[in-house]
């Protein structure tokens, strides 16, 4: 083992702040600067880079729950089938009742983070493997119930021609405009509002003494029981934040597309959840972020490929796995510790 | 209900042959093989092209399959889960690569084989008709020869000195090592027998089903369903798992609207493994 | 052999490309040819790579035969036709932002996207940019009104189904029907139409409820139940290309001796190399490349397409319609190509030539009846056969208005 691998793994050890040469505060900023005042300078009124940066944004706040679960040691692939609870809260709610979006979007995610409670209290004692399968069957579960019960969720027709979210207002003033037809700037912006919301949040859990408990659960289920944790509840408790992620997430999407089907979100929108994880950097709270930065920046950028696209896509990926296989973030701070010991020496 | 006692059988044995490569790979190297279906996919085709294409007999063709998709899987090991398994510890990171290499194939496949569905002319021709349940001839040889397969991988892994080391293996690396068993060598070919064995299950298959490229994610997620009820890892387990989704399979859609069979089966499977967390054989294991 | 042959194909491709440059630089000369963009959305990947990775593949030869002849005169310039394929990898997100790519690029007209879930989310982006598109996806809210944007490509499955039941009542004294299919969304919406089609012709449905799951590879386990209902004609609804061969082959080895068709566009030979004499006799409604009918110039086009890109599909003549009216149109109103508002005013009186059938006939927007609008090509209804890998025509109908 060299040194590149070494110093991520004692995460555990060290709080994550302080061992991290990237400074969250200042580098929240920069995320913050860049996307809301960078990306549409450069790029307001191009619809596509607009589009991508917003599917980004959300992207990988729902990753965000996934990498929530990492932390505790789970892999989880059940991600979009609480995506697509969230979506058909929102569409049945909005189409169906009237509900204003702004209601349904944190109820999507209060309804996906109630099922995955009563759904994870069980399946959480599984471990490894078995937990990642079992999470995969969730998510087909989901499209298959979608499919099921045509009388609530319309089936395969899926619920078309959602309305586009409302104005919100608070005794009469006007906090957020109705959006329009056509504009994609409101979407940009709340996408950015809850990838930072999201960005934030994950930050003072991991830092908080609730995420130290969740690093022990991954290193050490058993020592943690040792040290009188209630395991079973803090497992649950993750698992729901995760879900609530997915279901905001869900939502989000709905209102975008304008629609939900039973495929929206499929077991592949799982692994790619997964994935962004991965190349990001699981030791890093940004990490998901910097995964669906990377992996979808680079994906649009090889449609020039054509027909190639996918096979060099997935053979980078693997590629990137094969050097970096604790994320692009792991290499930039085991580089930035070699800078650091160079100048102390 | 003889026919679905009868398509019970056939369809249980071919998952049986499906679920022992992926099962072989997880107890010795602790690696979901995502990349499972997509290489029974292969199989399938390097079948069509040795038969159809090549116009050779569909017993070399078979064999084939066997070999060729075996010799990918040891590249597999060797280039990729090696590496990263000596660099890495957490085990998230093999089943993503793995992911990575499903992907990467079925692209590859699309590129290189088109995006038809492709068959090979029938094996046997004729019916068997059983307590009036139909039984084609070529059905007949298939699950014949699975079985056979299936028998005669028990036998080796049982019985010879490399199928003993594999099990050691996969009980106790370490242990292993310390008795002078060369484990790079030992890995690999494990490695190679498990994808040699999904490559030969695709290659089997074609002779009754079909292929197309886009096979595979199915076929893997099928595969998991498969492991989980049997137990990851256990040889028994394997073959009572692929079995015992036969059976649910053909009785469900027998007895329940078609769109809920498999809602029932992936709920039951969830509900099974809250009570049995290691599955009907399995160990208990990370 | 198909490796060698890509190998081929790329040379020729390279060849055909420097060729290309060359009389490009030579025209460029005289007179510089103006690059008119179309767009190819659709999947391109993964299991369903079949629909979107076909269509993408017949725009690309068709626009290569028109830049061969020199290009394609509109209004008083003369334009080369370059195709944009995205592959949206059947996800709605994709779709998204694949229509969004393809805007940012200047174009205005799109083919694809060949699902109701992706169509439906890269409707959005066209209705508020102006955009026109041709999904291959029949959910109708995509060209009812207020939705002005889409323009059905093909024949929809609840148009040609009560075409094809009624000719096998009056041909083939069908009275008990089956549908079965895939349990995924477009699928079971057809099997609905086919189900509703079905009992308004007074046909008595005996299963409607049996589904297979995406990737399924026996299919004995559903036929069985199929079957034991004793139908006279089973439906495939909106099946996927790579299960009807194992279906027709199940079916018949399960002692199914009726008739049996799916509403979808199919590749003959395909099946008949899976399911081998069993396929003949299996009805599809399609593509209008069958021998019988068609033109000289739908035998160029599939030579160009076979030499392109390896092997013929079947599927392939229904997608030329797509780029070839839009051309057409285009060439009528040259205003058009910078306002789509002046291509929607067109579509009611537009009357173009079929270049694909050998009696020639009209190529126009119907719909109205289904959509209370003009949205879909007039593709012709050819109802066929397999037979030995091939199609055989029984009839040929016309859309209504």
């Amino acid at each position: 083992m060299n040194t590149q691998d070494t110093i991520p793994m004692s995460g555990f050890a060290m709080p994550q702040s302080a061992a991290s040469p990237l400074k969250p505060l200042g580098l929240g900023l920069l995320v913050a600067i860049a996307y809301f005042i960078g990306v549409p300078l450069l790029f307001g009124g191009n619809g596509y880079v607009l589009n991508v940066t917003t599917t980004m944004a959300v992207v990988s706040f729902i990753s965000f729950g996934v990498w929530l679960t990492f932390a505790i040691g789970r892999i989880n692939l059940a991600q979009a089938g609480f995506a697509l609870i969230g979506s058909y809260v929102t569409a049945i709610l909005v189409s169906r009742f009237g509900v204003s979006f702004w209601l349904c979007l944190p109820l999507s995610g209060l309804v996906a983070a109630i099922i995955g409670g009563l759904i994870g209290w069980p399946v959480l004692r599984l471990k490894g493997v078995y937990f990642a399968m079992i999470t995969l069957c969730i998510t087909e579960a989901c499209r298959l119930t979608a499919l099921s019960f045509p009388a609530v969720t319309r089936g395969a027709q899926g619920i078309v021609d959602l309305p586009l979210p409302g104005e919100l207002s608070l005794f009469g003033l006007t906090l957020i405009p109705a959006f329009e037809k056509g504009a994609r700037l409101p979407f940009f912006y709340l996408a950015g509002s809850l990838l930072m919301l999201g960005l934030w949040f994950m930050w003072l859990l991991d830092t908080s003494r609730v995420g130290a408990v969740f690093r022990s659960l991954r290193q050490n289920e058993d020592l943690a029981v040792s040290l009188g944790i209630n395991i079973a509840k803090y497992r649950v408790v993750a698992f729901m934040v995760s879900c609530f992620y997915a279901g905001v997430g869900g939502a989000f999407f709905a209102a975008l597309q304008q629609n939900v089907y039973p495929t929206s979100f499929q077991v592949i929108d799982s692994v790619y959840f997964m994935v962004y994880c991965f190349v990001g950097g699981l030791e890093f709270v940004i990490g998901p972020l910097v995964g669906a930065l990377v992996m979808m920046v680079s994906f649009e950028l090889l449609h020039e490929l054509q027909r190639y696209q996918t096979v060099i896509f997935s053979g980078l990926m693997i590629l990137c796995i094969l050097l970096m296989p604790n994320g692009i973030l792991s290499v930039l701070k085991a580089r930035a510790a070699r800078a650091k010991e160079a100048s102390d020496a | 209900m003889t026919q679905v006692l009868l398509n019970a059988l056939v369809v249980g044995t071919t998952y049986a042959l499906i679920a022992l490569g992926i099962t072989i790979i997880f107890s010795i190297m602790k690696v979901v093989n995502f990349a499972h279906g997509q290489l029974y996919m292969i199989g399938g085709f390097v079948v069509y092209y040795f038969n159809v294409v090549f116009g050779l007999p569909f017993w070399f063709g078979l064999l084939m399959s066997f070999v060729i998709v075996g010799a990918l899987g040891i590249a597999m090991e060797l280039f990729l889960f090696r590496p990263v398994m000596l660099r890495v510890k957490r085990e998230e990171v093999t089943m993503l690569l793995a992911m990575g290499t499903a992907v990467f194939l079925e692209s590859l496949a699309l590129i290189v084989f088109g995006e038809k569905q492709r068959g090979v002319p029938p094996i046997a021709t004729g019916i068997v008709e059983l307590f009036g349940a139909r039984l084609p001839t070529g059905r007949v040889v298939v699950i014949v020869v699975a079985a056979l397969l299936i028998v005669a991988l028990m036998l080796f892994i049982g019985y010879t000195k490399t199928g003993r080391a594999l099990r050691a293996m996969a009980q106790d690396r370490d242990a292993t090592a310390l008795q002078g068993v060369n484990l790079k060598w030992l890995s690999a070919m494990g490695f190679g027998l498990g994808t040699g064995l999904a490559g030969l299950a695709g290659g089997l298959l074609v002779a009754i089903f079909a292929v197309h490229t886009g096979a595979g994610t199915a076929v893997s997620i099928k595969a998991f369903l498969m492991i989980m009820i049997g137990g990851a890892g256990v040889l028994s387990g394997a073959i009572l798992g692929g079995f015992v989704l036969g059976v649910l399979e053909s009785v469900g859609y027998a007895l329940l609207p078609g769109s809920m069979t498999f809602l029932i089966i992936f709920l039951i499977v969830i509900g099974f493994l809250i009570v049995r967390p290691h599955g009907i054989m399995g160990k208990p294991w990370g | 052999m198909k490796s060698s042959g890509i190998k081929v194909t790329l040379l020729v491709r390279a060849l055909a490309l420097a060729t290309t440059a060359g009389t490009f630089a030579l025209i460029s000369l005289a007179q510089a040819n103006e690059t008119l963009k179309i767009g190819a959305l659709g999947v391109m990947s993964g299991p369903f790579a079949g629909w979107g990775g076909v269509m993408c593949q017949t725009s690309k030869t068709r626009a290569a035969m028109w830049n061969d002849d020199g290009g394609v005169a509109i209004g008083d310039k003369t334009y080369n036709i370059e195709v944009v394929c995205v592959d949206d990898k059947g996800d709605p997100k994709g779709a998204q932002t694949g229509a969004e790519k393809l805007v940012s690029e200047g174009i205005k007209y799109i083919q694809g996207p060949n699902t109701d879930s992706t169509a439906e989310s890269a409707k959005a982006v066209m209705e508020a940019n102006g955009t026109i598109n041709m999904p291959y996806a029949f959910s109708k809210s995509l060209y009812k009104a207020p939705a002005s944007q889409s323009i059905l490509g093909m024949v929809a499955s609840y148009q040609v189904g009560p075409v094809i039941y009624k000719w096998l009542m009056d041909n083939k004294g069908i009275k008990k029907i089956a549908f079965v299919c895939e349990n995924n969304a477009d699928p079971l919406n057809q099997r609905n139409e086919g189900t509703a089609a079905a009992k308004t012709l007074g046909l008595e449905v005996v299963s409607d409820q049996e589904t297979y799951e995406s990737g399924t590879t026996d299919f004995f386990p559903v036929l069985t139940k199929v079957i034991g209902t004793s139908p006279d004609h089973i439906v495939l609804s909106g099946v996927n290309p790579s299960d009807v061969g194992p279906l027709i082959k199940a079916a018949r080895e399960l002692g199914f001796t009726g008739t049996m068709s799916t509403e979808t566009g199919q590749d003959p030979r395909a099946i008949f190399e899976v399911a081998g004499e069993a396929a003949n006799g299996f009805i599809v409604a399609g593509g209008a490349s069958t021998e019988a009918i068609r033109s000289d110039f739908m035998v160029k086009f599939i030579e160009r397409y076979t030499k392109d890109w390896g092997e013929w599909n079947d599927v392939a003549g229904l997608y030329v319609y797509g780029p070839e009216i839009i051309v057409q149109t285009l060439q009528s109103t040259p205003k058009a190509l910078d306002d789509t508002e002046a291509f929607k005013a067109a579509l009611d009186s537009f009357v173009g030539k079929n270049p694909f059938l050998k009696e020639g006939g009209e190529l126009k927007y119907v719909g109205r009846q289904d959509y209370g609008q003009s949205r879909q090509v007039s593709v012709p209804i050819v109802v066929q056969a397999v037979k030995d890998g091939a199609y055989e025509p029984l009839f040929v109908g016309k859309l209504p208005d």
